[in-house]
């Protein structure tokens, strides 16, 4: 387990505390579906995650008690904001695993890298936020 | 990550002279400027492992403007997604020391790279997206086989490609 795939356990952790407040604050049909299956593949990757530190036989850094939110939500406006800030973050996290793996790994950091930066972009369309695509994803910045 | 750009960075310099066994794409293109070593057959220099994907940035980029053309109402649509492809073969081009050819010659030049419906002229929303599903398999299997220090950049093209394929739909 090295420092960059514990970011991205912390990363996935975060993204599953901020979508049941995000979930909180929306009532649409589509945004609650799409903040649902954001939840559960943030839980997925999460356990993958996980599972690596088990074989790996490392310990994961305590995730904090509580998370303060970079905002207030408050509404859907707020509460879209937050989800294209999580995923971006997301994705950012697990930019940094790409060179400090190979193969299935470097695959599987890529994939949900690439899977966090769709989410981000599937947001931003729901809020109406132009362009929705970041040239490089990701990336700090 | 702001360490992550300051290695990139850092690399760029190193890497200009990488050559990768393998690299699909020797194009006649790239050699066309090589007589220099014709009469030595054994020392062309083989393009870089990413040059294919630089291409196909160019490629894409290109294939936007022209749907542009042809349909001017997609602009606020598509343009951003064609000055992403244009970053994309910006910080390629960087990294493996190559030159940009000048934006009025790139189409022709680089249109073999995109499948023959997205070059034939006539680019739809439909086939642009399909050109970039072809395209974020090639970044991903690029990134798959690319050296660590190249892993990230490749890694996030390949990201930007799935979310224009996504912004599409």
């Amino acid at each position: 387990m090295n420092p960059q795939t514990g970011a991205a356990l912390a990363a996935e952790e975060a993204a599953i505390y901020a979508y049941g407040i995000i979930g909180v604050h929306l009532s649409g049909k589509g945004d609650i579906a799409e903040a649902r299956a954001a939840e559960q593949a943030h839980r997925g990757r999460r356990d993958y995650l996980v599972g690596r530190l088990d074989t790996l036989k490392a310990s994961a850094a305590a995730s904090p008690a509580g998370y303060e939110l970079p905002f207030a939500v408050t509404d859907r406006e707020s509460a879209l904001k937050l989800a294209i800030q999580i995923e971006d973050g997301v994705a950012q996290a697990w930019r940094p695993v790409l060179p400090v793996t190979t193969g299935n790994d470097r695959g599987t950091a890529l994939a949900a890298m690439t899977e966090a930066a769709v989410r981000a972009t599937r947001w931003r369309r729901l809020a109406e936020v132009s362009p929705a695509t970041l040239p490089f994803p990701g990336r700090a910045g | 990550m702001v360490l992550t750009g300051a290695v990139l960075m850092s690399v760029t310099g190193h890497s200009r002279r990488r050559v990768l066994a393998g690299a699909a794409g020797l194009s006649v293109a790239s050699l066309a400027g090589c007589g220099f070593f014709d009469d030595d057959p054994e020392l062309p220099e083989a393009p870089d492992a990413l040059q294919p994907l630089l291409d196909e940035a160019l490629a894409l980029a290109a294939a936007y403007d022209r749907a542009v053309v042809t349909e001017p109402g997609l602009a606020t649509r598509l343009t951003p997604l064609a000055d992403d492809h244009r970053a994309h073969a910006a910080e390629l081009a960087r990294l493996i020391g190559a030159t940009l050819p000048s934006t009025s010659g790139s189409s022709a030049a680089s249109a073999g790279a995109v499948s023959a419906s997205a070059a034939a002229g006539a680019e739809t929303v439909a086939t642009l997206r399909a050109a970039e599903q072809a395209a974020q398999k090639t970044a991903v299997a690029a990134c798959k086989a690319a050296p660590a220090e190249r892993a990230a950049l490749v890694g996030s093209i390949a990201a930007s490609r799935a979310t224009h394929a996504e912004a599409l739909r």
